[in-house]
């Protein structure tokens, strides 16, 4: 069974790295043929054609896009990912200054999502058919539906330009080094509270929508009806049985939000300017930055492949039949 | 135990609303300033974007400082890290006298070595300086390297002589640029300077110094007591904090976190003005907006490298006919609430001296649009609505650039002016990026983009016929007259032989109409009352801000 697994896992890994490749090779030649350069953002009287030559000379893009890309797939085996043509500092550099505040920020929307849509969709199927129950049914949809940037805009206005209650953008006060420990705290919890709602609503109506439907239907199988039969409880019954059946197929939802989550929570960051992945992706793709674009694909990525195989493995902790088919 | 809960509760909620709220960020003598985007350095040498040029001034100083004159509508130059200077006689040399007292921010005196460092640096091809290319006055080698030897004279720490090639035309403005200091970049190898470590915690000779910078939050400036530009009576700090999202800049302005910011858009004007706080002024004549007819026909031009007129845009008197029936004035009015002014040619209006008041507009004129259209042969002779010419009919794509709403607005009043004259017109938008890359190409036939404008007049750059080395003459407008007084006036002259010249040059391009000029825009600036000593000039808001004080 080991040797099985040890198998299955290189398997796994092997074609997480070629999907890597791919995804950053197709992306690496797409946007060297798409229209615009890194050189039009300096376009004015003062940049001479000497100096677009030079500048495109130094990024490299006067070769030709297959030297250009062999090049970059020499460079990438040896882990440089180039250097940023807007920040002028070594990709990785630029990315861990983002990265670390969208890890934090979106791990912790995942908790509120995952917490939040697992009470309510309890609270909800405990009393099925219930005034509780169809007001969560109702809203969830209602919220789902909303975009986050109608939702972000929303609770500013309310929130911050009439209430005064938070501050409508940042991460932090520009005293924030001279604040204790707690103030430090407190000052990042009103900073990030109307952020965190932005982004985490529309995932708690999904999750509870999922878990709410999936719990039902477990509820309504035959076995269920076995159970209560025998004498089981009714927590017991929800604890061992109901729960886990529920669960498992939101693992695999969960997996890819929070990838995506990872990946960079753009509308939020610009909203609130926060300083995560979205923003630096997106100004890297308007500003041309094409070492940037493909680092920052290059984590996307690997953050998507990396908890789709946390869930994967949360999936096979809670039924270990799944091993194989899950590996492979 | 459910009313230790709700006491419990309360206790919080009391807490939490009683600290949070706006942050009281104009405390002290500070001054934040909120802008939509971050910058990418602190080096002069590669402040591209405006906001990096307007920072990177105030920490870095030149050796005279440049101010506009209102009255006059034209430069001055005062000293700077330079207390005096004087021309020879031919305009062959200037010697800078440097003031003895200025030290940069780790202590080490700065001194002519400096000055001349800097320009050997500006120049040098391996460094890829936002000011590579431009020295044409001075004595370079083949790859536009300023040639130090032959160029700079250091007479002394503090007295510099800069001598230029024979038969050319300086200017101060050419070879006054922000002083960077030698003991810190001459350690790094030239083609590494983009990325040094330096550049983003910068030793400086200005009157500000860097307090702290947190990636895409803010920019804190201390004001810098050793500077001879200190006032102890004017602001000690200045910010600059990073606020993506206009509305959110916006709401932040009206509740007093930051002080200024720029871009306001015309409908919030109203809004602003009825804030007791905010007082909303104008950056005027530094932008017009115009609708580019290529003057050429883009598949010839692509396909051959040939010049052919463009069928529908290549004669100026269809091009006059345009003008005629686009109703410019509707859309200042009714989009622009008048913060702005009618264009007619692309000299600004602040330019008071070379201004032509004999030129007149094209006033919205559909009659006479129609008329001329049907003397240069365009008649509907297939009654199908659309004017056509030899088989040709009189329909083109006006592309827009996404992400701006005036565009699609100005881009619906044309196409409906147009169709009333009987020319087809289809919109279609594209990402500026692209869009930039097809017009570069002369790929497209017309298109709405605004135009900055330099200070002082720029000509050559947008409007001469060398179509190679004219990257900004986007419409490939060609006339043998106009490149005469272009390159006439790139010599130093009298002040009267270069106002007639300008007048010569407005008269040609406003009877050319190359491209319809629509209108010079403002760019409205919000400020917080408490903000004093402000002086807005087509330089913008955010310069000299040493100046600056809190009410």
């Amino acid at each position: 069974m080991n040797k099985d697994i040890l198998k299955a896992l290189t398997k796994r890994i092997v074609s997480s790295i070629v999907t890597i490749l791919l995804l950053i090779s197709f992306l690496f030649i797409l946007v060297r043929l798409s229209p615009g350069d890194p050189t039009q953002k300096f376009l004015s009287p003062d940049f001479s054609p000497e100096l677009k030559q030079q500048v495109m000379a130094n990024f490299k893009l006067d070769q030709s896009v297959t030297e250009q890309y062999l090049n970059f797939l020499g460079n990438i085996f040896r882990g440089d990912f180039g250097v940023s043509y807007d920040y002028r500092m070594p990709v990785f550099s630029v990315i861990w200054q983002f990265l670390s505040f969208t890890l934090v920020f979106t791990s912790i929307s995942f908790l509120i999502q995952i917490f939040l849509s697992y009470y309510f969709a309890l609270k909800s199927i405990k009393k099925s058919g219930g005034l509780l129950d169809k007001l969560l049914s109702k809203s969830s949809l209602v919220v789902y539906a909303t975009p986050s940037f109608v939702l972000g805009v929303f609770l500013i206005f309310i929130f911050s330009a009439k209430l005064d209650l938070f501050p409508s953008a940042g991460l932090k006060s520009l005293d924030f080094d001279s604040f204790s420990f707690l103030g430090k705290l407190w000052d990042y919890i009103i900073h990030l509270t109307l952020p965190l709602i932005t982004l985490s609503l529309a995932g708690i109506a999904m999750f509870y929508k999922y878990l709410r439907d999936n719990l039902e239907e477990v509820y309504r199988q035959d076995f269920i009806l076995n159970l209560r039969a025998s004498g089981y409880s009714e927590s017991t019954i929800l604890k061992k049985h109901v729960l886990p059946n529920a669960v498992r197929p939101l693992i695999s939802v969960a997996g890819i939000e929070l990838g995506i989550l990872l990946g960079g929570t753009l509308i939020t960051e610009v909203i609130f300017g926060l300083p995560g992945m979205g923003r630096l992706m997106m100004t890297s793709i308007f500003s041309r930055d094409y070492p940037l674009v493909v680092g920052c694909a290059f984590v996307a990525g690997l953050l998507m492949i990396i908890t789709n195989f946390i869930a994967d493995l949360v999936k096979m902790k809670m039924d270990k039949r799944m091993i194989k088919g899950l590996m492979n | 135990m459910t009313r230790k809960k709700v006491t419990l509760l309360a206790c919080f909620l009391i807490l939490f609303l009683s600290s949070c709220g706006s942050e009281n960020t104009n405390k002290n003598n500070r001054i934040v300033i909120g802008i939509p985007a971050d910058i990418n350095t602190f080096n002069p040498l590669f402040a591209f974007t405006v906001d990096e040029g307007a920072i990177t001034e105030l920490l870095y100083l030149s050796l005279a400082d440049f101010r506009w004159n209102k009255e006059q509508g034209e430069l001055e130059a005062f000293p700077m890290l330079a207390k005096s200077w004087e021309w020879a006689k031919d305009s062959s040399s200037i010697t800078f006298h440097l003031r003895d007292d200025v030290k940069w921010s780790d202590g080490v005196p700065l001194t002519a070595n400096d000055v001349v460092f800097s320009l050997d640096v500006y120049s040098d091809p391996m460094v890829d300086s936002r000011l590579y290319g431009i020295f044409e006055d001075v004595y370079t080698d083949n790859e536009n390297h300023i040639d130090i030897k032959k160029t700079f004279t250091v007479k002394s720490d503090y007295e510099l002589q800069i001598n230029f090639k024979p038969n050319s035309s300086p200017d101060l403005i050419d070879i006054v640029h922000p002083v960077i200091p030698k003991h810190i970049f001459e350690k790094y190898d030239r083609k590494d300077l983009a990325t040094a470590k330096d550049n983003f915690n910068p030793v400086t000779n200005g009157a500000f110094v860097l307090k702290k910078w947190d990636r895409n939050q803010s920019i804190i400036l201390g004001v810098n007591k050793n500077s001879f530009l200190y006032n102890p009576d004017n602001i000690d700090e200045l910010v600059f904090k990073i606020i993506p999202e206009y509305t959110s800049r916006l709401i932040q302005l009206t509740k007093g976190e930051i002080d200024l910011m720029e871009t306001i858009k015309t409908g919030d004007i109203d809004d602003l003005k009825s804030n007791e706080k905010i007082v909303v002024e104008s950056i005027r004549g530094r932008e017009y907006e115009y609708v580019g007819w290529n003057n050429i026909d883009p598949k010839t031009y692509n396909e051959k490298k040939e010049i052919v007129p463009n069928i529908l845009f290549g004669n100026r008197k269809t091009r006059i006919a345009l003008t005629y029936a686009i109703n410019r004035q509707e859309i200042l009015e009714d989009y622009l609430y008048n913060y702005g002014e009618l264009a007619a040619t692309p000299i600004s209006p602040i330019f008071k001296n070379d201004i032509d008041p004999n030129i007149k507009q094209y006033e919205y004129n559909p009659d006479m649009a129609r008329k001329i259209l049907k003397d240069e042969g365009w008649t509907d002779s297939n009654n199908n609505g659309t004017i056509d010419r030899n088989g040709t009919e009189f329909e083109f794509t006006l592309t827009i650039p996404s992400g701006n709403p005036l565009r699609p607005y100005e881009a619906t009043i044309i196409k409906n002016n147009l169709k009333a004259v009987g020319i087809e017109v289809n919109i279609e938008t594209q990402e500026l990026g692209a869009m930039l890359d097809d017009i570069d190409a002369k790929k497209r036939d017309a298109w709405i983009l605004a135009q900055y404008v330099p200070i002082p007049i720029d000509l050559k750059s947008y409007w001469y016929s060398d179509l190679r080395n004219t990257q900004l003459n986007f419409v490939s407008y060609q006339n043998k007259k106009a490149d005469e007084i272009i390159e006439e006036l790139t010599a130093h002259l009298p002040k009267d032989r270069q106002k007639e010249l300008y007048y010569q040059f407005q008269e040609i391009i406003h009877k050319d109409q190359p491209v319809t000029f629509m209108y010079w825009m403002a760019d409205i600036v919000g400020i917080n009352k408490r903000v004093k000593n402000i002086n807005i000039t087509p330089f913008g808001a955010i310069t000299h801000c040493w100046e600056w004080a809190v009410k």
